[in-house]
């Protein structure tokens, strides 16, 4: 950015401050009077995210979810949002603490208000249900992830190509696979990977190196044809923007932990004219499955879900225990898209005391 | 309705063809014009999951404020099965009776559809077109979508802003009047006006039409026009001038470095819409901020500028985007380039009021146009009648917002009827003293 558009920039963003400045608003029954913070954690995996409950001055419940971020200060949430309307979310700041889950919480009163699913209120059904794998794979998801062998020294050789073809061809016939690096390979192996893969057709290459070098991903972009996709971290929509803008891109996976359902939906707006498909990425709670559900049915490019399974049994029931009806069985690969208003579940405050992530 | 049972008997037709002569192939047999199609909007896999509500009648009306009138108001009714309806606009200046028909041509896309699946019937209509949206498809899918927003709303008993996650300001949005051609004494007057009121911002434009390069008192007219601006209006009022793409990239840079010094809010569309190397050229060269957009259709056609990154102000047109569901979007992606909103609004009431729920939810509005006079006059007077309240008129300098679900207004036939249609009239067509074509 040169100096003169910084100085245009300051100009707009003046009168745009001078606009924000919001009125006083006469009490409504959507307004936000109570916001509880639940931090929960899985038993057996020790994987923790943050559930959040909001009450309406008209008696309405909503919930969301959001990554677990102990620094979080529900406080600075609570003396921003406390008389706030639910029915406002697409003003809740990007820097606010617990964004995604008061996102969520919002959508649900909003639905619940209006008696309609939260897909309903953006537009949607855009399907009539939703493309879904798990990994480690359960139940009948007919997607394999593979998960690229960690590297025993930076640079690795045709071995290590060779393990990785093993592994495509060791994924059950009836089934897809998705190769995952989680951003861990040097650019060079990145590219030979994504060259030795590509006749496998894989579904995509998960973040098969740091998204933060440009550079690299053009290397890889243009050795292979393998469809590449990235959002692990990343908090900023321009970031996929400067991916998409370049072709580097053919799956964005903003987090939904990080975005909640507005968000996301922005990210999912910005790719469509580039004809590029959404998979929302989620390694949270069963709330978050719900509201997974209900972007993949509001948005027309969606491809495909990811619901956490865990491996202990110990876990997978606290999950249906927290969160009922569980919207997480497949049904021939897909979830099934809710009729209930708001998200579509209800949660059971005791559970959230049993699972307390203390 | 038609050309689908025509469809349907064409492949009945070409099974009996080919018993009879499998060599004969049918007229129309170029491969894709024998594909099946689905019931309304892939209706059956929706059954579990519709609302119950379903659209039963797409009813369009031309309404010609006067007989000659080159922007006759295109508005569209859906009707359903449980008496709710829904209003949207489509106005497409001098070339009404093609969006009229468009909007007839979608027919098939709407009856039988469930109205609350707006983003699937958008998808539906503008990938179903082929070829995809220029204005006349882009506005008829701009009418058709306002309606089913605004029956959205009333279904689920919310005002459209509400479902879009605002209002940021629930005090309205601020919004902006025209003063083109006003002379030193009116401009006085509406400054005046303009405190009183709590108006913040206003527009004019430039005088006359340009060649791609042009003579100095030629330029020097149009500076003086802008500075006059300036010096009549005052500080404290912010200043826009569109330059209506009446000026080529070259002319245009010219002059916009002369204003710089007036601090100008922003210059509207100092060249033509289609290049945007050409407008990147403009803003380069500019520390006036540089507005454009009301010409391009979905986000698809605004991709180039906004991940240029360089224009400051997107001006998209509810009427031709593609309605409430498009200027959304091109709004949530703009906002990633840092760029601005102001959309553009110089047709009918419906799209005006319908822009105002899309602004009231927009993290990057800056100012909304209404191609009206700080004074009222006549069309607000009309509108007035139409709806019953002072439409697209500001109060204390904003678009105020209302609490009512849907866009917000009732609107009868029985009132429009007083303004038939005066069929499709041609913009204005301005030629230069040699007699070759102008731009105005």
């Amino acid at each position: 950015m040169n100096h003169t558009s910084i100085e245009k920039r300051a100009r707009l963003l003046a009168n745009l401050a001078q606009q924000a400045k919001s009125g006083a608003a006469k009490p409504a029954a959507l307004d936000i009077t109570v916001i509880r913070h639940f931090p929960v954690r899985e038993p057996v995996s020790g994987n923790r995210y943050s559930l959040l409950r909001i009450t309406t001055r008209s008696g309405l419940i909503g919930w969301g979810e959001c990554h677990y971020d102990p620094n979080a200060d529900i406080k600075a949430l609570e003396s921003t949002w406390i008389g706030r309307p639910a029915n406002a979310y697409a003003t809740i700041p990007p820097s606010t603490p617990f964004r995604a889950a008061l996102d969520m919480a919002s959508l649900d009163v909003l639905g619940k208000a209006a008696n309609a699913p939260v897909y309903r209120i953006l537009g949607g059904p855009t399907r009539s249900k939703v493309r879904a794998y798990s990994s480690p794979q359960r139940g009948d998801f007919p997607v394999s992830v593979i998960d690229v062998p960690t590297p025993i020294w930076r640079n690795q050789g045709k071995a290590y190509q060779n393990r990785i073809l093993e592994l495509a061809n060791a994924v059950p016939a009836d089934h897809d696979f998705v190769l995952a690096a989680n951003g861990f390979l040097t650019p060079g192996d990145a590219a030979s990977v994504a060259t030795t893969i590509e006749s496998k057709h894989p579904l995509w290459f998960d973040e098969p190196c740091p998204h933060s070098n440009i550079d690299a991903l053009r290397k890889v972009a243009g050795e292979s044809v393998v469809p590449l996709a990235f959002g692990a971290g990343i908090d900023d929509p321009a970031v996929f923007q400067a991916l998409l803008r370049e072709g580097l891109i053919d799956l964005v996976r903003p987090e939904i932990g990080i975005f909640g359902i507005n968000g996301t939906r922005r990210i999912a707006a910005l790719a469509e004219p580039y004809y590029v498909a959404v998979a929302p990425r989620h390694n949270g709670g069963p709330v978050m499955t719900a509201a997974a559900i209900h972007i993949a049915a509001s948005i027309p490019n969606f491809f495909i879900q990811h619901v956490p399974q865990p491996k202990a049994e110990e876990d997978r029931g606290m999950r249906r225990e927290v969160v009922s009806p569980t919207l997480e069985t497949s049904n021939g690969g897909f979830l099934e898209v809710t009729k209930s208003p708001g998200l579509g579940i209800t949660v059971n405050e005791s559970a959230l005391e049993k699972y307390h992530a203390s | 309705m038609r050309r689908r049972n025509f469809l349907a008997m064409g492949s009945a037709g070409l099974l009996t063809a080919r018993t009879r002569n499998s060599a004969r192939l049918p007229i129309e047999a170029c491969g894709c014009s024998f594909l099946r199609q689905a019931a309304p909007v892939g209706l059956q896999a929706f059954a579990d999951i519709n609302s119950g509500l379903k659209i039963t009648g797409v009813k369009v009306f031309g309404v010609s404020l006067t007989p000659k009138s080159d922007r006759p108001y295109v508005f569209v009714k859906l009707e359903t099965n449980q008496g709710l309806i829904g209003w949207g606009e489509g106005t497409l200046e001098g070339k009404a009776s093609a969006v009229m028909a468009c909007i007839n041509d979608f027919q098939d896309f709407l009856i039988g559809a469930d109205p609350m699946q707006v983003e699937h019937i958008w998808q539906s209509m503008y990938i179903h077109s082929f070829y995809r949206a220029g204005p006349v498809i882009g506005s008829a899918i701009s009418g058709i979508d306002q309606a089913l927003w605004d029956l959205r709303g009333k279904a689920l008993g919310m005002p459209v802003y509400k479902l879009l996650g605002g209002p940021f300001d629930p005090r309205g949005v601020r919004g902006y009047y025209h003063v083109d051609g006003a002379g030193r004494e009116r401009l006085a007057q509406i400054r005046e006006t303009a405190q009183q009121q709590g108006i913040t911002c206003v527009k004019g434009g430039i005088p006359g039409y340009y060649e791609w390069l042009e003579r100095k008192p030629k330029i020097d007219r149009a500076i003086k026009a802008i500075q006059l601006l300036r010096e009549t209006l005052g500080p404290d009022i912010d200043i826009a001038v569109d330059f209506h793409a009446k000026t080529s990239p070259s002319v245009a840079s010219v002059i916009v470095k002369e204003v710089e010094p007036l601090n100008l809010l922003f210059v509207e569309e100092p060249c033509p819409p289609e290049n945007v190397q050409a407008m990147a050229k403009i803003a380069r060269r500019s520390t006036t901020p540089i507005a454009t957009g009301e010409r391009l259709i979905a986000s698809f056609g605004c991709r180039e500028l906004i991940e240029m990154g360089v224009v400051d102000i997107l001006q998209t047109d509810i009427n031709h985007v593609g309605g409430i569901t498009a200027l959304w979007k091109v709004a949530a992606t703009a906002n990633v380039s840092s760029i601005s909103m102001a959309p553009h609004a110089c047709e009918g009431p419906i799209g005006g009021l319908a822009t105002v729920h899309v602004d009231a939810s927009m993290p990057n509005f800056l100012v909304q146009e209404i191609c009206g006079q700080v004074t009222p006059n006549a069309t607000d007077k009309v509108w007035q009648e139409w709806l019953g309240f002072p439409a697209m008129r500001m109060v204390d300098g904003r678009f105020p917002l209302s609490d009512k679900p849907g866009l917000g207004f009732e609107l009868s036939e029985e009132s429009l009827a007083k303004y038939p249609f005066g069929g499709t009239r041609p913009m204005a067509r301005v030629f230069h003293d040699d007699g070759s074509v102008a731009e105005w």
